[in-house]
């Protein structure tokens, strides 16, 4: 019965195409959804790895991620390095890697930290900073930049740059009276890593050695940068600090001995929880994306079955000789659904294969672009559920035309 | 073979028709004749089993119709009745053998009667003067002629009991009539087979051996 089905949706191959390609692109744009929503879920909290927990002071986790991992908000406070000093030496303890913040350059971040920092902080699936240029800083005169803040700046290696005091190039809040100098640019990772500018803590201590209360009091221009003791520029507060554990097995316990610190209000976060608090608010909108598709697919489903019922009386003649010969109107009805189900798998197995395809050669470009990565796979066993319910949802609308079919053909002469 | 008894029939516009009572048996030709709307498709129907019974009886092959379900009807005419519309007897996606292999489709007693299919339908369009080479042919491309004879073909395809006529010759001319009704004649096993023809066109009764004039005889409507 399946080569007379086909010949018959061949016949009508038409309007049947345009049904089936306007489900075949419902489904794969909620197909697209669900690839890209998992991709950056993924690529959201895998915009730093490496890091087991941050230290800082006591406040909001969220806030402490959202500043430090994607340089947003402001630092309210700054912990001591004293602490920091003290914590180094704690068994569980492998790396710390402390970081200033609080400078800007043209509205990209500024990143005191030490040269540690592109050895132990990763990003995505545990992959290491490189330089596509030059080298590490290792001067306090050097900064290395993210990939995005050479690209819009169109700066160099050996570009000369002067950071501003805090976040907006106000005037007055500029540290003119020292230049770095470019000496490195960082890989494209699509993390906020792009963004920001990387110059060493004492560097960044230097800078604000003739600073008190957010004000230049004196200009470096008028002292013997040579003169100054080399631990005077050792920073006695930063923001925060990374910390890579021993084992994965003392994290919980280390995060509440931080957070019982006897002498100074400090807290430790989880960057992987935080983050997966900070995607469930930020991934609320993916939710209204995926109402839209499921809204799409319902629309296409009423067209196929429109499709369906207005062909009908095209093929009178057709349900007329197969009663003449003896088919049952159920069988009459079973056409229809039949039809219906044939209709919805070559939209699904469509829209997989169009989806994957596209996935396949677009997923490097997603990722340098967007720091998304898209799940490449045939299909997963939540696009099964929702297939099978869509598949479904297909057949049981299919029955309203089916049962006209059979209610007609009950009662018909085969005149 | 076939009685009907008392038959009656209301239609939903609220005409009522009273069948004449027909007796046929096996290798009798039956010509039913009337006017347009005297209910002779509704007659051919109901013996079909595609329409319910209302009123009366009709009895075939000592199965009574009354008895059976809509799905048993079905499978009953699927079984034992080849059928034969005026026009548009052919699905117009399948192919002249995909037609005719239509007849025994819905039917394993018919099916178990055809040992090799491909071969009975070719002698069966040969008998009905067609040539071979058009099985894989598109319905669009023959002849009114040819495809009522292609019809013909898949109403005995598995020898069906019997086979119903609806006005197969009204839409061809008296020549191709003449040699039409010749093929389908010569092609009927009287020896299994009873046929049952309804048609407007009395010239054609002397290949009949029974004519039913609905004009003349009990068939009238009732108000």
């Amino acid at each position: 019965m399946l080569i007379p089905l086909f010949k018959s949706i061949w016949s009508r191959i038409l309007p049947t195409s345009l049904v089936t390609i306007s489900l075949m692109a419902s489904m794969v744009l909620l197909l697209s959804i669900e690839r890209i929503q998992q991709g950056a879920e993924e690529g959201f909290n895998q915009s730093i790895s490496g890091v087991d927990a941050i230290i800082g002071p006591r406040s909001s986790s969220l806030e402490l991620v959202l500043y430090t991992v994607f340089h947003l908000g402001r630092p309210t406070n700054n912990i001591t390095t004293k602490t920091i000093d003290e914590i180094k030496l704690r068994n569980d303890i492998d790396w710390i890697v402390p970081i200033a913040l609080g400078d800007s350059h043209k509205g990209f971040r500024v990143i005191a930290t030490d040269s540690n920092y592109f050895e132990h902080i990763k990003y995505g699936s545990n992959k290491s900073l490189k330089v596509s240029e030059g080298r590490i800083f290792s001067e306090i005169s050097e900064v290395v930049l993210g990939a995005d803040v050479a690209s819009k700046l169109n700066y160099k290696i050996g570009t000369s740059i002067q950071i501003t005091h805090g976040s907006s190039e106000s005037i007055g809040s500029k540290h003119d009276d020292f230049s770095f100098i470019v000496t490195g640019i960082l890989d494209k990772t699509a993390t906020p890593i792009d963004q920001a500018i990387f110059l060493d803590l004492r560097g960044y201590e230097l800078l604000h050695l003739g600073w008190q209360s957010g004000r230049k009091v004196f200009s470096l221009d008028n002292i013997d940068l040579s003169a100054i003791p080399e631990d005077d520029l050792n920073p006695k507060t930063i923001t925060a600090a990374f910390v890579g554990l021993k084992s994965q097995l003392t994290l919980f316990n280390f995060t509440k001995s931080i957070r019982e610190y006897p002498s100074e209000a400090i807290s430790a976060v989880i960057p992987g929880i935080a983050l997966s608090q900070l995607w469930s608010i930020v991934g609320l909108v993916d939710k209204g994306f995926e109402l839209l598709s499921w809204i799409i697919i319902a629309i296409s489903l009423i067209a196929m079955i429109t499709l369906i019922i207005a062909s009908l009386e095209n093929r009178k003649q057709e349900m007329t000789i197969y009663r003449a010969n003896g088919a049952s109107p159920i069988f009459l009805g079973g056409i229809v659904i039949y039809e219906a189900l044939i209709i919805g798998l070559v939209a699904i197995v469509g829209a997989i294969l169009i989806v994957t395809i596209v996935t396949y050669f677009a997923t490097n470009q997603l990722n340098l672009a967007l720091g998304i990565t898209p799940s490449f796979k045939l299909v997963s066993l939540g696009e099964i559920r929702i297939f099978t319910i869509i598949l479904l949802a297909g057949v049981l609308s299919s029955l309203i035309p089916a049962i006209m079919v059979f209610r007609k053909n009950l009662h018909q002469t085969l005149g | 073979m076939l009685k009907t008894t008392g038959l009656k029939y209301l239609y939903k516009h609220g005409k009522t028709i009273e069948f004449p009572d027909i007796e046929i048996e096996t290798g009798q030709r039956l010509l039913i004749s009337g006017f347009s709307g005297c209910g002779k498709t509704t007659l051919l129907s109901l013996i079909a089993g595609a329409l319910r019974l209302q009123e009366g009886s009709i009895n075939f092959n000592d199965t009574d119709y009354s008895d059976m379900s809509s799905m048993s009807l079905d499978k009953f005419r699927a079984d034992h009745i080849g059928y034969i519309f005026q026009t548009l007897n052919l699905i117009p996606f399948l192919n002249v053998s995909e037609n005719i292999a239509l007849g025994i489709k819905f039917s394993k007693n018919r099916k178990s009667k055809v040992s090799d299919m491909h071969q009975e339908i070719e002698r069966l369009i040969s008998s009905l003067g067609l040539e071979k080479e058009i099985l894989n042919t598109a319905i669009d491309n023959l002849s009114v002629g040819q495809q009522q004879r292609v019809a013909v073909a898949r109403a005995l395809l598995g020898k069906p009991d019997l086979i119903l006529a609806d006005e197969p010759t009204s839409a061809l001319d008296n020549d191709t009539t003449k040699k039409f009704l010749d093929e389908v004649m010569n092609t009927f096993d009287p020896s299994h087979q009873a046929i049952i023809m309804v048609s407007h066109d009395l010239s054609i009764a002397p290949y009949f051996d029974t004519v039913l004039d609905f004009n003349k005889h009990n068939a009238h409507s009732i108000i």
